[in-house]
């Protein structure tokens, strides 16, 4: 690994040569607003979206904020496999001042505050004076689904793509601490990229983890996803990886990590991304006097990946029905399928295991006995015993739906 | 089934053919083209190169309409259009709170005597009662 770095540079230009499209040259451009290509409803009011290509080194996504970017993947593209590919991999940004150029010479990653020695590391540095680490992980904002609480609520209205699951590799955050020296009494590391608002005013987004969690060995600085650089609108070069936490943590073009001897009272971590205090953060709409909590861990999702609503089933003939599922913050122990609205219960075929914050494929036979409309479900248990509750979790901010999902299918 | 067995399969090939570049101390994780001047200089790696790109304009607009002026002076400082006109119909109470967010939480620099006309605009363009 790092001895390729040694190799003259032109070994690499024929290995990119060779492989042929690995080129970014390609992949860049947009110079302008390309217009649409095609458009998608989701099942909410308010729901159409255009679907662009115009984002670099993105393929199609749908588009919910041009400025900061807010891109979904499309749900069929998680049919396709596991791993959500980097070009279809989910976007969004807080604040419009992102760097559109990242220059490698001069990028630094600081360690500093309450350390016995702050130090910047170079890219160069990361990859080749520690040992890498990978994981499959499991990236989602806290507000996927959001378009679908009811009440509705303010805020971007995504429909079930604001998620993907990629193999991250880069550098175990404890081991980049230990080069520092974290001091006895830290109690917080706070995280912060180069974006920042427009606005002087505006306050700049950092998150925080209590120390404890950055030292857990699992939390990492990436430098790759799927076996490449990130895109730039996914981080580029580095991004924090939080497996099994909301993606709110895992800060995008991570060049700045603080060490703080006292809980981190900035806004992005004390008036935004709270949750109530409730199990599922599950509140009755208009509830009052909740005690509020940053926004944590994940909870288990499953979801169909190649049955829509209105699907035609042949009685009598066996299809399989296929989706992906998730732990959450621990593994996923199993995913229960129900082909008449949840009365009985079947156990799904479960795929290869990548790790306990990955996706995992589930699949089943369905094989109609009688005509009619029939309502498909899917539910998935973690390793912990939690699972996706009947009813659908509703808070103010739109955050952590995970529902038990269904599909309304018929039978011909 | 047959497409994710050969989904797998290319994944697997890909896989190999990371690891034999790796063998072959390849740095394959270099899908960026340098653009930058070959070789190391200052703390510059071989296999990072320097990315640059264009972040496509929105061509989203607010709709016509009285406080459509101050929608497009205030809002679009901070945020395209897209992220208005994409919300559920909101109550004029809510739109009211959202745009006292935008000033107390993030600092636009709405003048307050422009809060009820702007709150009344949002809720006619994309309101209930």
């Amino acid at each position: 690994m790092q001895r390729s770095l040694l190799l003259p540079s032109q070994s690499r230009r024929q290995f990119l040569t060779g492989v042929g499209g690995l080129g970014l040259t390609g992949l860049l451009g947009a110079p302008a607003w390309s217009g649409t290509d095609e458009s998608v409803v989701f099942p909410f009011v308010n729901g159409d979206r255009n679907l662009v290509k115009s984002f670099p080194q993105k393929g199609a996504m749908v588009l919910q904020r041009s400025r900061p970017p807010l891109l979904e993947t499309p749900f069929e593209v998680f049919d396709q496999g596991i791993f959500t590919p980097n070009d279809r991999f989910y976007v969004r940004w807080h604040l419009a001042n992102i760097p559109n150029v990242v220059d490698p010479r001069t990028f630094r990653l600081n360690v500093r505050g309450h350390v016995k020695q702050s130090i910047s590391f170079t890219l160069d540095d990361l990859v080749r004076k520690f040992k890498p680490v990978e994981i499959a992980a499991v990236n989602q904002c806290s507000g996927n689904s959001r378009g679908f609480f009811a009440p509705r609520v303010a805020g971007g209205q995504w429909a079930n793509g604001a998620m993907g699951n990629a193999l991250w590799r880069g550098v175990s955050l404890k081991a980049l601490l230990a080069r520092a020296g974290v001091r006895a009494d830290a109690q917080q590391v706070r995280f912060n990229g180069l974006d920042t608002g427009i606005l002087p005013q505006t306050p700049d987004f950092v998150k925080s983890l209590d120390v404890d969690h950055a030292l857990d060995g699992e939390v990492m600085v990436a430098y790759a996803m799927n076996g490449k650089p990130l895109p730039l609108l996914n981080g580029y070069p580095l991004r924090l990886v939080v497996p099994g936490w909301y993606a709110t943590y895992w800060v995008k073009m991570l060049d700045d990590i603080e060490v703080l001897d006292k809980s981190d009272d900035n806004f992005w971590m004390t008036r935004a991304y709270l949750v109530p205090d409730t199990p599922l953060a599950d509140i009755v709409p208009g509830q009052q006097g909740v005690k509020l909590i940053p926004i944590n861990r994940m909870v288990p999702r499953s979801f169909f990946t190649n049955v829509k609503d209105q699907a035609k089933f042949k009685v009598g003939e066996a299809t399989t029905v296929r989706g992906i599922a998730f732990g959450g913050d621990t593994g996923l122990a199993k995913v229960l399928f129900s082909a008449d609205a949840g009365s009985h219960w079947q156990e799904a075929r479960l795929g290869h295991d990548h790790g306990k914050y990955s996706f995992r494929q589930w699949t089943v036979e369905l094989r109609p006995t009688s005509m009619g409309p029939q309502i498909l479900m899917v539910k998935a248990f973690n390793t912990a015993g939690a699972s996706q509750p009947d009813r659908a979790n509703w808070n103010g901010s739109g955050f952590m739906r995970n529902v038990v999902e269904s599909v309304s299918v018929q039978s011909v | 089934m047959l497409k994710r067995v050969r989904f797998m399969s290319l994944v697997s090939v890909l896989f190999s053919v990371a690891m034999l570049s790796l063998a072959c101390g390849v740095v394959w994780w270099s899908s960026a083209r340098a653009d930058s001047a070959p070789g190391k200089q200052n703390g510059a790696s071989r296999q990072w190169a320097i990315v640059r790109v264009e972040l496509p304009a929105s061509d989203e607009s607010f709709p016509p309409g009285v406080g459509a002026d101050i929608a497009t002076s205030q809002c679009l400082i901070c945020h395209s259009a897209g992220m208005v006109l994409t919300q559920p119909s909101l109550k004029k109470d809510e739109w009211r709170a959202e745009i006292v967010k935008m000033r107390t939480a993030y600092g636009a620099p709405i003048p307050e005597d422009q809060v009820a006309g702007l709150a009344e605009y949002l809720t006619n363009i994309n309101g209930r009662q």
